[in-house]
Parts: C-alpha cells; structure tokens; sequence
C-alpha cells in the first residue's frame, strides 16, 4: 500500500469490476469478431498451419466512403540511414502528385510516415502505430533491413496488412513470402559484381564494407559468388572521421581490385585518402557507392575507371526520363535508385487499391503482386495504367514497368532484379550495359 | 607498409586530438568539471568556419596548399566557439548551484542543443570545405611516408597553437593567474585574482582551441553535425590517460592515444588478430588500464 | 491503507509534487479511458506504449541503485540492456549462431547472468575511480562491449542482428495460444465506434502482464533492499563515501553489489524487450539509450522509484508522443499584414515583413525537422531541470542524509521533512 501507481483491488473493487464487465456484456454492448474473420490465401512465415488470421479494423469511425485512402510508410527521416529516408521522401511526394493527379476512384492517396530513426526499436513502434493505431492495411517500409524484419515479425505477421519495403536488401528477407520490396536482394548485385571483377581479369579483390546489415548482407552474397581470392575483407563504421587505417590496409594487400560496399559519404572520404595517399587500384562499388555527392567531393580523375553497378531502369526508358526530369527540377540533383524504389512503392500500393475489392489488407493482398507480374498490358505510368483500368479492371489487366525496372514481384515478394554498370568517365557516371537477374 | 606511416599517420590525428583535449583539461581544472558539450563545441568551430569560408572565398595566395580564405575562416571559427562557449557559461553554468556531477550532466543537455541547433540550421546531411585535394609529397614517399600538404599544415598549426599557449601559460600574467586558479582558487581569490575574469578567460582558450580542432577535423574528412560526438570519447581518453586537469599531460595523452588509434593496423600487421575496428576499443582499455595503475592519469594528481 | 481508509489526511501529507503527479495521472487514465472508449485510442497501441514504459521503468529502476542510491555515475546502462537482450536472443533466436531454439525462460537466466558477470568485470577497473572518470570509463567500456557485438560475427551475426526471436510464452502450455485462442471482441460503448479486441490487442495484454510482473519484481526487491542496513550503507557512501569507509565499510565491495543488482534489473528490461521487438542489433548498444534512461532518472527523481516510474513515462512520453505531435501541428504558419498597417512607414513595414518570414521559415524549420527539434527540446530539458530543479519531479521523500543531485551542495529541500514530521508513510 505504499505506491500510488499500484492499486491493490480490495473486494468491493473486484467485485465491483466483475459487475461492471458482466452488465457490459449482457448489454449486448459486445461481440465477438469471429463471424466476421475471413481466413486469407497468405502464407505466413512464422507460426503454426491452420491459423485464421482476423482482419484488421481501423479503430476510426466506419463511415470512410469519403476522404483519401490512407496508407502508412515507416522511413528513416533521422538517424544512420537518414540520407536514405531522404530520398525516398522525395520519391514519395513525386510519386504522390502523379497519383493523386489522377485519383483513386475519385479519391486521393494520403500516406502517414512515421520515422524509424533508422533503429529496429522506433521501427517497430512506428509500425505499431500505423497499424494498429491508425489501421492502415498498406505499409511501406521499411530502409534498414533488420527494421524490416522486425516490424514484419512482430507487428504485421500474424494480420493482413500489406507490407512493401523500399530499399531493404538482405538476403534474409527473400525467406518470408508475405515481406514485400521493391529493391532487389542484395544477391543479385553480388554476383553481378562477382562476375564483373572476374571478366575483368582479377582474380584478387580486397573488400571493405559498412558496418551495418545492408553491407554485411552484400558482402556475404558477394564472397558466397566469388571464386577467387580474397586478400582482404574487412568492414567499417559509419561516418567515422578517417579512414586511412582501411584504405592503407587495403594497398597493403597487393589485391588490384578493389570492392567499396558503402555510402557515400564513407567512400568520398576513402577515395580521397587513397587519391592523397598515392594509391591506385581498380576500384568497383555497390550501389550506393554511386550518387552525386562522390562526384562532388572528390578530385577529378581520382575515379576514373572505376565501375559500380546499381538498380535502375533503362535510361532511355521514357518514363524513367520523365521521372528524372522532374526530380531534376524539384530537387536540383540527379534521383538515385532509392528515389525510384520509393515512387514506384507508393505506385504499386495506388494500383493495388485500384484492383481491390475493398479497401482491407485481405483484398490488397490479392492484388498487390499482380499489378507487377507480366500477365497484363505493360503500362509506364500510373495513369496510363488507370486508363487501362478502366472503371473496374482487374490486377492481372495491367503490368506495371517502374522507374526503377520491371518489377514483377515473385513467390518470395523480390522484384527481378535489374541493374545497370556504370563506370565512371571523365569524372562522370557513364551507363555500360545491364544486367538482369 | 612502414612504421613510420603508421606514426605519420598518429601524429596527424593527434594534432587534432591535442587541441580538443587541452580545452577539455583547462575546462575541468579550473571550472572543475567534465564538459560532454566539448565535442560539439568543436563542430560549432567547424560550422562558423564553413560558412565564413563560403563567403569569403579563397582569398588568393596559398599557404601550405590551403587558400588564405581558409585561414580567416579558421579565425573565426576559433572565435565563434569561444563567445558561444563564454555565453553558455554566463547563461547555463554560472548560475547553476550544482557540482561537478551536476554540471557534467547540464553539459550533456548543452551538447544536445548545440548539435540540434546546427542539424536544424544546417541538415543532417554532410559537408566539405570544397578544398582540392592534395597528392602526397614526394620526397617523403621513399621513406614509406604519405602526408599532403594540408596535414603538414594541420600538425604545423596545432604545434604553433599549443606553443603559443605554453608561452601564454608559462610567460604571462594571465597564464600564471589561470595557473593559481587552477592549483586552489579560494587562495587564489583571496590573493587578488580575480577568478570570474580567469574563467572566463579560460572558456575563451578552450573553446577556441577547440573550435580551431573542430575546424581542422572537418578539413582532414569532413563536416556533419555529429563530427564533434564521434570524436568526443576518444579526447576524453586523451584527457584522462593524460590526468584531468593538468593541460601538459593531456598533451601527452593525446599524442599517445592519437598514435595508439592510428596504429592498430600493426598488430594485424604482426600477427595478431585485432581488426582495426578496434582501434577506438583499444584506446579505451589502455586508458583504463592506465587508471587502474595511475586513478589520476599519467600526470594528474592536482585534484583530490 | 491510509489513502483508502483516510483519503483526505493523505492527500494534505502530499507534497505540491507528489499532488501534481496524481492529478496528472488521474487526468491521463481518464483521457486514455475516453479515448478507448470512443475508440479514438487503438487498444493495442496504446498497451503496446505501456509495455514500453514499462521496460524504461525497469532501466530506471536498475540506474536508480547505481546512482540514486549509491551515487555511482554509470554511463554503461545500454550495454548491459543490450546485454539481456542479446543473451536471451542468443539462446533462443532462430538466426542465434551459437544456440537458439531454447525456451525463453533459460534466456532470460542467461541474459541476467551474462549482464551479472559482465558488471563485474566492468566494476573491478572501475568502481574504485573517482565519479566523473567512472562516467567516462564507463561510457568506454560499454562501446568496448558495443565494438565487440558489432564486430564478432561469429558469435553474435553482426550488425545483422538475430531476428526469429520467440515471443517470451512460447512454449508455455496455455499462454503460448492465448493471443490466437481468445476471441475477438468488439465492444460498442459509443454507438458508431466499436473498440475492437484482437489479436494484436490480446497478445499485447500478455506483453503488458509480462512486463509489469518484471516491474513488480523489480520493485518489491528494491523496496526490501532501500529500507535495509545494506541499503543504509549505500546512501552513506553515496552522501560522503569518507564517512562510510571511517565507519569500516568496504565501500567497494558495497559499490559492486549496487552496480551489479543495478545491471541485472537493466538486463531484465532487455530481456523484456527482446522478447517484444523480436529482433535485437547492435543498436540496441548506443549510447544515446543510456542518456534517455538518465534523463528518466533525473527528471523523475534521483533515489525514488517512483520518481523513476515518472521519468519512464516522460521518456516514452517524449519519444512516441512528438509522432502525434507532427499530426497536429499545421505545416506552415502563414502571415499576410493586415492593409490598415499599410498607414506605417515603409522601412518599419518592411522590417515587420522580414520578421514574419524569418518566423514562418523557422516554424517551418523546426516542424520539418521534428527529430532536430525534439534532441533540442530534450537537451533544454535537461538545463532546465537541472538548473531549477536538480532533485526531480518526484525526489525520495525520507532521507537520514538529504543529498541533492549536486553531490557537494546540501540543500534543505522544503518538500522534504513533511513526511517525517508526521513520522508516517514511507518514501515509496
């Protein structure tokens, strides 16, 4: 008795309680959902066969015939990866203005974000939130991949919501069907880096990546398809203040070729210690090594040579170039990959309320994959593709081809993976072919 | 690869280190505590220095490889984190009635608002000088040596810094008032020395000295908002190794934890198996080991 | 007994503090009531956010026996949260490289273990130094330890993390199905809102249950352990460890007690959140968890556990309600001067002009930039508290020795004394 917070129930308030609880229910005040359950084509990852899964309910008001269809999305605004959540904020709003340009049945698009602040913790509370706070049946998130994976397990596995994550890569993620992204696994570009440096001629390569699930998750898929050397493999922090120790270790191992799974700003500083320091090598990069602060910051010619390959569609593609017009145009710099993934996430998710039934996660379920998969009319644009729809055309009428490639989400919900090599030119990025997988 | 690059290498990194922890031991031995809001008093330096140097431009001639433009900019680094530190104190410290665990605590929230103050002024995202890169020179090369210019310039500058405040310390009427007032200030007040000026006196120099390391931080890799707190831990090993309070030991001991960072890859090097993802890791157990042997650092001891 | 039998005596013997801390929680259980009832208020949300506070109450718990009652400076506190996290999820996790797959009852001794055993490696270096290099020290070992768990991927996956993690009741024979085995409900208070009980809503409840039998744990123990002759002993060292060690107490053997029954409750929070998260990284390690359980402890009231509840529910309060906030704040303030200013001077309208903007740039600013803001927010916090009220919201009631945060100022602190005038009630 000496806590205020805690109530030690005396009879009279137990009784008082059971009272209170068994006049609600002769009230008729409540019900059971089970009538209202609907058990679901999904195959969940985790538990037990035979499950119902119940659906959703938003906890506002049922009278929502008017007024936007409101999805969720979990971003990095802040933290390690918030350079990423930028990007993809600005994927977003494009994506957002050409959608509600031409609407949803006549209603507009809204999406929540809430911020991960890049840590599984937030990550997950921010997917509480949307979920069973806001009640949306859509999710898109989120960047980091432990986030991810987080927020499926514990928060939208065992419900109907949807979730699309934008930019996660692991390889872990391809082990749950229901875990949707729009970025390819981290596979796929491995083993295309695996066999450029092989075709190239090297049959050493020393590598250093990031320090966080995205690297580590490259890497690993990077030395699983490598057949020849490693003279040295080590990681990095993030946003450390130098990195010479790495870039000395490095020139020390005699390997030629050299393998950057990082950011951007770790590799600027990398490449200017290595252009300072009189080293030389033949540089490769994953993805996100590629984007317009390295060029920025970092001294002509010091790149020169090196090639990356990174997840975009054909550049010539007309809607790509659309795109990145106006990307160009709102934003002043070029839209990396994860700008793509976004808008194409917030296209998927409008296409997907467009072909369901009603607006609950079972029936965007059944939809959110076809409006990618080949069986349909290619279309380029979210409003093309409505024009397609017509008034209540179904997934499989159309295909939607991304600003960041074909899409076409299989069994594992991976999109097909396509990239483009890139090397660097007078000190430019230049696109050298493609490569699918 | 040499021995030699490896201490080149620490040498540069300590420069940088040795500014922030002097400031970081005048801070403790006369205003007697541990300021956690150090290490963004040093990307305040950075900050101030940035912009100056976006208006101010290169200026011309070149010293050592760096425009003249960028020295201005670095005075006025030094001098922004100094008022700022000076307004702080008179704000926040002063007419705090608390002690040092009190003040070390105040210290984190003043730390917060200085990194939030610049993210929102300036964004998360990172930055540069816009300085061109060097090439190593090459009559060092042979030697297995790799230094640009710009580090020649940062170890050159800090060297000139701190013997300007060893004379300052050693020579001047202001040094041997700082000097009393650090030993026993109530003697010192009671002999005429007027301890508020000193304090802030000394707020001026350790701020400055940090915003001038703040500065060269962001010249030798880059300037972001959490530049000065990721660099925090290791002036505080500096400082502590050295003995907080005494300004020559933190000297020592940031020349010491500055060679012992920049060499971890020697021990892979040998034979043994510590990455240099270590290196900070290692620091901070010599700098406890130290304490076990030495609990008030190499050349502490003033502080009871 | 008293609050029930005499209601209104109690109340007068609260001090101003403890009577606005009521009053706020009484105000909020209303509001949360109001809010389930209209069904504004997800239910499984908002049990979800109490499942949170209560693992920050743990951490404060654990912090308040290192630095409430011994006074020991402990910046280490995520280290050894992340130590119970990891400990059980390396046990138990389906990704676990070294084990996995055992029930989460032998996690949870393991994670309390391994936090026992590293806090005593920790302590040996470190508890014999003075305060404020025990702050520093402790701050280094525990990126030591974040170093390692980041770096050893042998043995912890990296800054992969371990995710397959279980819930805590899996295997138990009933509790396991509960959440699926429970009907859904839909209550109907208010006619067009149907507060709807599912799933998510019942697995939350075993969360909440879970964690408040911890927090409980936690605090029984505490209680017992503040009201003994080893809990004297601590406040002594922590008001003048001279006087303690002229009395013959081994100050450091007193001090590793405290620092390691601190660590194992902060291990238990972890253990707790492991077992809700699902997944545990490297993250979990940073230092900036140990700074908001400090700002707990200090806010709430250094010493007190319940000040400690508080300062749990302020940190939550501060981290999940500024989501609501971007919610219901406009985006932009817009100023337009109104025509009858037009009579002025051109140069003042001008400057008035410029200010406004400045202002609608600003606004702008800082509501675009909500995690800037609230780090700026948090750090005026913290001068705040500790420049007008160092000791806390809710400071221990009855002391033989008053210390304030302030180590070396003695302060007569007019809300204390009340209650041992009376010569009742207790500090709790």
């Amino acid at each position: 008795m000496t806590s205020d917070e805690s109530n030690t129930p005396t009879r009279r308030e137990l009784l008082a309680a059971t009272g209170g609880a068994g006049v609600l229910l002769t009230a008729g005040c409540v019900s059971t959902t089970d009538e209202e359950a609907t058990t679901t084509t999904e195959s969940d990852g985790g538990g037990g066969g035979g499950e119902t899964t119940t659906t959703a309910e938003p906890t506002t008001t049922e009278s929502e015939e008017v007024g936007p269809y409101r999805i969720g999305m979990v971003n990095s605004l802040t933290g390690s990866l918030s350079a990423f959540g930028e990007r993809n904020k600005r994927g977003t709003e494009l994506a957002l203005e050409a959608v509600n340009e031409v609407g949803i049945r006549g209603r507009d698009l809204e999406i929540i974000v809430e911020d991960s602040q890049s840590q599984s913790q937030t990550g997950v509370s921010a997917a509480q939130k949307l979920v069973n706070q806001d009640g949306v049946p859509f999710v898109v998130g989120a960047v980091g991949s432990g986030v991810s994976l987080a927020i499926y397990e514990s928060v939208v596995q065992n419900t109907d919501v949807v979730q699309l994550s934008q930019n996660s890569t692991s390889p872990a993620l391809s082990d749950f069907p229901g875990l949707l992204r729009m970025s390819p696994t981290g596979r796929t570009q491995s083993s295309a880096l695996a066999s450029i440096i092989q075709e190239d001629g090297y049959d050493s390569v020393a590598i250093t990546w990031i320090n966080n699930d995205y690297g580590q998750g490259i890497m690993e898929a990077f030395t699983e398809a490598w057949g020849g050397e490693i003279a040295y493999n080590n990681s990095h922090d993030q946003g450390q203040s130098s990195y010479s120790s790495v870039v000395s270790k490095m020139a020390n191992s005699d390997a030629d070729a050299w393998l950057f799974i990082t950011y951007q700003p770790e590799f600027s500083t990398m490449a200017q210690e290595a252009y300072s320091n009189g080293y030389e090598a033949q540089f490769y990069g994953a993805d996100s090594v590629k984007g317009p602060k390295v060029i920025e910051n970092t001294p002509a010619g010091s790149l020169d040579g090196m090639k990356l390959v990174a997840p975009s569609a054909a550049l010539d593609q007309d809607n790509y170039k659309q795109f990145a017009s106006a990307f160009e145009e709102r934003y002043d710099t070029s839209p990396t990959a994860w700008s793509a993934y976004a808008y194409d996430c917030v296209v998927t998710a409008a296409l997907s309320i467009a072909t369901a039934d009603e607006f609950t996660g079972a029936a965007l379920q059944e939809t959110v994959r076809e409006v990618t998969r080949p069986e349909g009319q290619e279309v380029f644009t979210f409003a093309e593709a409505m024009e397609v729809l017509g008034e209540d055309g179904s997934a499989s009428d159309v295909d939607y081809q991304g600003v960041s490639g074909p899409i076409d989400l299989d069994e594992n919900g991976d999109p097909v993976g396509y990239l483009q090599v890139f090397e660097v030119q007078d000190h430019a990025y230049a696109s050298t072919g493609f490569i699918s997988g | 690869m040499s021995v030699l690059e490896y201490v080149a290498n620490g040498v540069i990194y300590s420069s940088i280190i040795v500014l922030a922890s002097i400031g970081l031991s005048l801070v403790y031995s006369i205003a007697g505590f541990a300021n956690f809001a150090h290490g963004d008093t040093m990307t305040v330096g950075a900050y101030a220095a940035l912009v100056t140097f976006g208006l101010v431009g290169g200026l011309g001639s070149e010293i050592l490889g760096l425009p003249l433009g960028f020295f201005a900019a670095l005075v006025v680094g030094i001098a922004v984190a100094a008022v700022v530190a000076v307004v702080t104190h008179r704000l926040v410290y002063e007419p705090l009635d608390a002690g040092s665990i009190g003040l070390l605590i105040t210290s984190i929230g003043v730390a917060f608002v200085y990194r939030s103050l610049i993210r929102l002024g300036f964004g998360a995202d990172f930055t540069e000088f816009g300085i061109q890169v060097l090439r190593p020179i090459d009559w060092l090369l042979p030697y297995g040596v790799r230094v640009t210019l710009h580090d020649v310039a940062i170890v050159l500058t800090a060297g000139v810094l701190v013997a300007a405040l060893h004379v300052l310390l050693q020579s001047t009427d202001l040094g041997r008032k700082m000097r009393a007032t650090a030993d026993n200030p109530d003697l010192a007040r009671v002999s005429g020395i007027r301890t508020r000026r000193i304090k802030l006196w000394m707020w001026v120099i350790g701020a400055g000295l940090a915003g001038a390391g703040g500065v060269f931080l962001g010249l030798y890799n880059q300037i972001s908002p959490r530049m000065g707190f990721d660099i925090l831990l290791v002036v505080f090993a500096a400082v502590i190794l050295g003995g907080i309070g005494s300004v020559y030991g933190a000297m020592l001991g940031a020349f010491l934890i500055g060679l012992v960072v920049r060499m971890t890859p020697l021990l892979s090097d040998v034979g043994i198996p510590i990455g240099i993802d270590y290196a900070k890791a290692i620091a901070f157990v010599i700098m406890v080991a130290v304490l076990l042997v030495r609990p008030n650092g190499i050349a502490g001891g003033t502080e009871s | 007994m008293s609050r029930l039998t005499d209601p209104r005596g109690h109340w007068d013997r609260l001090t101003r503090a403890e009577r606005g801390v009521a009053g706020f929680v009484v105000a909020l259980l209303a509001l949360l009531f109001y809010g389930f009832v209209t069904g504004g208020f997800g239910p499984a949300y908002v049990l979800y956010l109490v499942g949170l506070v209560g693992m920050y109450v743990l951490l404060s718990f654990g912090l308040n026996v290192q630095w409430g009652y011994t006074g020991l400076i402990n910046f280490s506190v995520a280290a050894f949260f992340g130590l119970g996290a990891y400990g059980t999820a390396l046990l138990t996790a389906d990704s676990s490289p070294i084990a996995g797959g055992f029930n989460p009852l032998v996690g949870l001794v393991v994670g309390l273990a391994l936090a026992a055993v590293v806090a005593y490696v920790v302590g040996v270096p470190t508890l014999r130094l003075r305060a404020d290099y025990l702050a520093i020290a402790s701050l280094g070992l525990a990126e030591v330890i974040r170093a390692l768990v980041l770096n050893e991927r042998r043995w912890t996956n990296g800054s992969a993390g371990l995710r397959g993690i279980p819930g805590f009741f899996e295997g138990w024979p009933l509790l396991d199905r509960f959440p699926e085995l429970m009907p859904g409900l839909r209550v109907v208070v208010v006619p067009g809102s149907p507060i709807v009980l599912q799933e998510p809503f019942w697995q939350a409840v075993l969360n909440v249950t879970l964690v408040f039998v911890f927090v409980a744990a936690s605090y029984l123990v505490l209680r017992r352990v503040h009201r003994s002759p080893w809990g004297r002993v601590l406040r002594t060292i922590r008001a003048d460890e001279d006087l303690a060690e002229a009395l013959g107490k081994d100050t450091y053997a007193f001090k590793m007690q405290a620092f390691v029954l601190g660590s194992v409750i902060m291990a238990l929070a972890g253990v707790f959140y492991a077992h809700l998260n699902l997944f545990v990284s490297p993250g979990d390690f940073e230092p900036i968890n140990t700074f908001y359980v400090w700002i707990a402890v200090i806010l709430g009231g250094s010493g007190s556990n319940r000040g400690a509840m508080f300062g749990g529910f302020v940190i939550i309060a501060i981290r999940e309600g500024t989501r609501f906030l971007g919610a219901l704040l406009p985006d932009a303030l817009r100023f337009t001067l109104p025509g009858a200013l037009s009579v002025l001077p051109d140069g003042l309208l001008a400057a008035l002009a410029g200010a406004l903007s400045l202002v609608e740039s600003t606004y702008a600013t800082v509501v675009g930039n909500f995690a800037s803001t609230r780090l700026l927010a948090v750090g005026l916090l913290i001068i705040l508290v500790m420049r007008y009220r160092p000791e806390g919201v809710l400071p221990p009631q009855r002391e033989l020795i008053w210390t304030g945060v302030a180590d070396d100022t003695t302060r007569a602190d007019p809300d204390s004394g009340v209650r041992e005038a009376r010569g009742g009630g207790s500090d709790e």
